[in-house]
């Protein structure tokens, strides 16, 4: 038993939901006080202890069974009992029509046995399943394992048999029967062929090695990324909006002027008898603020994705933060990271905003900005700009630029292209540059990490 | 309940009944087990589903006392665990000025005299003079407690990090005192509106327990339990309603607690039926926007027609949150 919830959570962790060696000791512990005879109060302790996020339940109710609901064969009726020895003789005589497999098959089908294991086993090695570990396979997975079973043949010849025995002049309910019974015992062969083939991609899961640490990932450019890299990135990603808060929350910290604070005063001048020598004052604290605007054209579609979880990340950090897009036009986008998830809030973003032909304008977004939300950048701001500076020869409208980077507390621009070819082709990026308190080539997470960190340091 | 807390998740599941608080099998369990495991619960869900109201409830079924500590920005450690009380301090030293003086009289050279106050020291630094905020009162507390962390999301990170120290052993050192040590380990309970990420850290300390929107059957058994007088006919109505509301993308969707309201409402308008004059006097207990009232009215009185029902059905379910 012990062997099969190492493997669940090793699975779990495959899936994404992040486990850590404390909480897999406790799940054990949590089992031991309950018990694993009552099927629910296991399913209960694991969960209440192993997962820790509201969106990985659902990760977790879909493995759960594959690993925990003792396989027994599916329900099956005999369609063969009660017949008079005259109709099984029809049936027998009517099933030799049929070639070897497809026989097999319908007694079986008939008699209501389930696959054995030994079938099964034939049915893995005949299917590829390596590299198999995502449970959004196992319905792809069923259905090859069902053709491979040859089922769409075996119910042709369903209908077959039920044609011929009518022809030999069996009672038409008696048939009728039979071909219900042989459908149902079918039906309950692909709901067991569905739970094997999610208990065979349950065990890749779980024999999967280990994935290497961020590390990789972070070096590696943007373009090269996987999907699951991207998994991975994104957690490092809202790591990073935790680590810019403090940072930014430190730096902001020191002045000291404001309202008298009474307590501190007393308590410091306990020493002069009560005598007010030394006054104390209250920390101010200034909380951070910041203006994104984020490039999600078609140059920039490869990382945007990425960003834009990290305005979400941000934001979610940093109460005051607002973000933008924009591609030949300016959107404000924070009120869609409020009230919807990370994933499903940038999917709805890029949406709602397609990337188009050669249509990307910041000077356009510039003048959207400035006219319209101008007001959201104040002497407290960093204004940071994401994008590759390529403007389809568009005005760059500089002068806009600078009045938005002249109101800010300080500017950056975060450029994912290399720095050598900014200022080549369409880009103006070595136009825009001058105004920038600072400017960093971010064309992988190492390099956006160094950014954050170097981010408030002006 | 006896000393040692809950014998079994069934044993709390009806004792949480008696305190009128209806609980499905995996509150009970998970409690339980917090109990057995001596970890604090983090409590998670729309806000209105009774996640506070829990704690409560197990407080009164387990003849504890609840000490709550609300957290808010800027909450910090002088007002969650202790705090000096030196307004008291300075009035003690201000009022034994001649006992000191007495005391100090007999003593010869100012080094004496500096010893001999020394050694009065600890009167200044006693937990007389210690002011107790909820963290430190539930360690003291020489009866087991229940500890209420509500809305630890509105907290900052720093404070979360502090949290953390104090929950894995339940102690705090007090440099002027020493270190303080709780005779019983408090249940703890943290509940989370989910406004922000809270640390893997704190999650990782806690059992996770995710309270939903109940079920029409579950929300039935809760009206009817609280508030007996309405019809169960009318009650049904009501909460079917409710969950149909739920189903629409709201800005702020009702919660139990509001479906109560409305059902006391009912009852002291004397309603029969849910007709369309009773909803328009009575929808505001509900709903607290005016754009959802509107969207209310717009879809219980005048039915969409198909279409844009569909196209409200591409939004999907809002996602909860507050």
């Amino acid at each position: 038993m012990d062997q099969r919830i190492a493997q669940f959570i090793a699975a779990l962790r495959a899936s994404g939901v992040r486990i850590s060696l404390a909480e897999s000791a406790d799940a054990f512990k949590a089992i031991e006080e309950m018990g694993v005879q009552d099927k629910d109060m296991f399913r209960i302790s694991m969960r209440s202890t192993l997962v820790k996020e509201a969106n990985d339940l659902e990760t977790f109710e879909k493995l759960f069974p594959m690993f925990f609901q003792a396989s027994q064969p599916p329900p099956m009726t005999d369609a063969t009992k009660g017949m008079s020895p005259q109709e099984a003789q029809m049936l027998a005589q009517a099933l030799r029509q049929f070639s070897e497999q497809l026989r097999q098959m319908m007694e079986k089908l008939l008699k209501g046995e389930p696959l054995s294991q030994q079938e099964m086993n034939q049915m893995d090695q005949m299917m590829n399943m390596e590299g198999m570990t995502d449970m959004r396979y196992q319905n792809w997975l069923a259905r090859q394992m069902e053709e491979a079973m040859n089922f769409p043949e075996v119910r042709k010849a369903m209908e077959e048999l039920a044609r011929m025995l009518r022809e030999m002049g069996m009672n038409r309910q008696q048939v009728e029967k039979l071909r219900e019974a042989m459908q149902a015992n079918q039906q309950a062969m692909q709901d067991q062929i569905r739970q094997h083939a999610g208990e065979a991609i349950a065990q890749n899961l779980a024999n999967k090695p280990r994935k290497e640490d961020a590390e990789g990932a972070m070096n590696r450019p943007f373009r090269a990324l996987s999907e699951e890299d991207m998994h991975l990135l994104r957690k490092e990603v809202r790591r990073l909006a935790a680590a810019l808060r403090t940072r930014l929350a430190l730096r902001l910290k020191r002045a000291k002027t404001g309202q008298l604070d009474a307590k501190g005063t007393l308590r410091a001048n306990l020493k002069y008898d009560g005598v007010p020598m030394e006054l104390h004052h209250r920390d101010r604290v200034m909380k951070p603020k910041i203006v994104v605007i984020c490039d999600i054209s078609t140059s920039m579609r490869y990382v945007s994705e990425l960003m834009l979880s990290m305005l979400y990340a941000i934001q979610d950090q940093i109460s005051k933060t607002s973000a933008f897009a924009f591609i030949d036009h300016l959107e404000f986008i924070s009120p869609y990271f409020d009230d919807h998830d990370p994933s499903e809030s940038v999917r709805e973003i890029l949406s709602r905003m397609p990337s188009g032909h050669y249509n990307t304008d910041l000077g356009q977004s510039l003048e959207n900005f400035t006219k319209d939300f101008l007001d959201k950048v104040d002497h407290r701001s960093t204004f940071i700009v994401v994008g590759d500076g390529r403007n389809n020869f568009n005005d760059p409208r500089l002068e806009l630029f600078q009045r938005v980077s002249r109101r800010s507390r300080n500017t950056i621009w975060l450029n994912p292209a290399p720095m050598g070819l900014w200022g080549t082709g369409d880009s103006d990026m070595l136009k825009y540059a001058p105004y920038c308190g600072r400017t960093f080539q971010v064309s992988n997470l190492a390099q956006l990490a160094g950014a954050v960190d170097q981010l408030l340091l002006h | 309940m006896n000393e040692n807390g809950f014998t079994s998740p069934a044993r709390l599941k009806d004792a949480l009944t008696e305190q009128m608080y209806i609980a499905n099998d995996e509150i009970s369990t998970v409690v339980y087990l917090s109990q057995q495991l001596g970890k604090p619960v983090l409590l998670e869900g729309p806000a209105g589903v009774g996640k506070t109201e829990l704690a409560k409830a197990i407080a009164c079924a387990a003849g504890r006392e609840l000490i709550r500590l609300q957290c808010y920005e800027g909450l910090d450690e002088t007002k969650a665990l202790y705090e000096w009380e030196y307004a008291k301090q300075l009035l003690y030293t201000q009022l034994l000025r001649e006992k000191l003086h007495d005391e100090l009289a007999v003593t010869g050279s100012l080094k004496e005299a500096a010893d001999r106050l020394g050694q009065e020291e600890d009167v200044f630094f006693s937990m007389r003079f210690l002011l107790q905020r909820p963290l430190l009162k539930a360690i003291l507390s020489d009866e087991p407690t229940v500890l209420l962390i509500d809305e630890i999301d509105r907290a900052d990170a720093e404070f979360e990090a502090f949290l953390l120290e104090v929950l894995s052993d339940f102690q705090v050192s007090v440099p002027e005192v020493g270190t303080l040590k709780a005779i019983h380990r408090p249940l703890v309970f943290l509940t989370s509106n989910n406004t922000r990420e809270l640390s893997e850290a704190l999650k990782r300390r806690c059992l996770y327990l995710f309270i939903d929107y109940p079920s029409l059957e579950q929300e039935l058994a809760v009206v009817r339990l609280k508030v007996p007088e309405l019809s169960p006919k009318l009650a049904r109505q009501a909460v079917e309603l409710v969950q149909k509301l739920r189903t629409m993308d709201m800005r702020k969707s009702p919660s139990i607690s509001e479906t109560l309201d409305w059902a006391k409402a009912l009852v002291t308008l004397n309603a029969e039926n849910l007709d369309k004059s009773v909803l328009d006097s009575t929808l505001s207990v509900l709903l607290k926007h005016e754009s959802d009232l509107a969207q209310a009215r717009r879809q219980l009185f005048n039915p969409p027609s198909r279409d844009r029902r569909q196209d409200n059905n591409s939004l999907g379910t809002p996602r909860w949150s507050n």
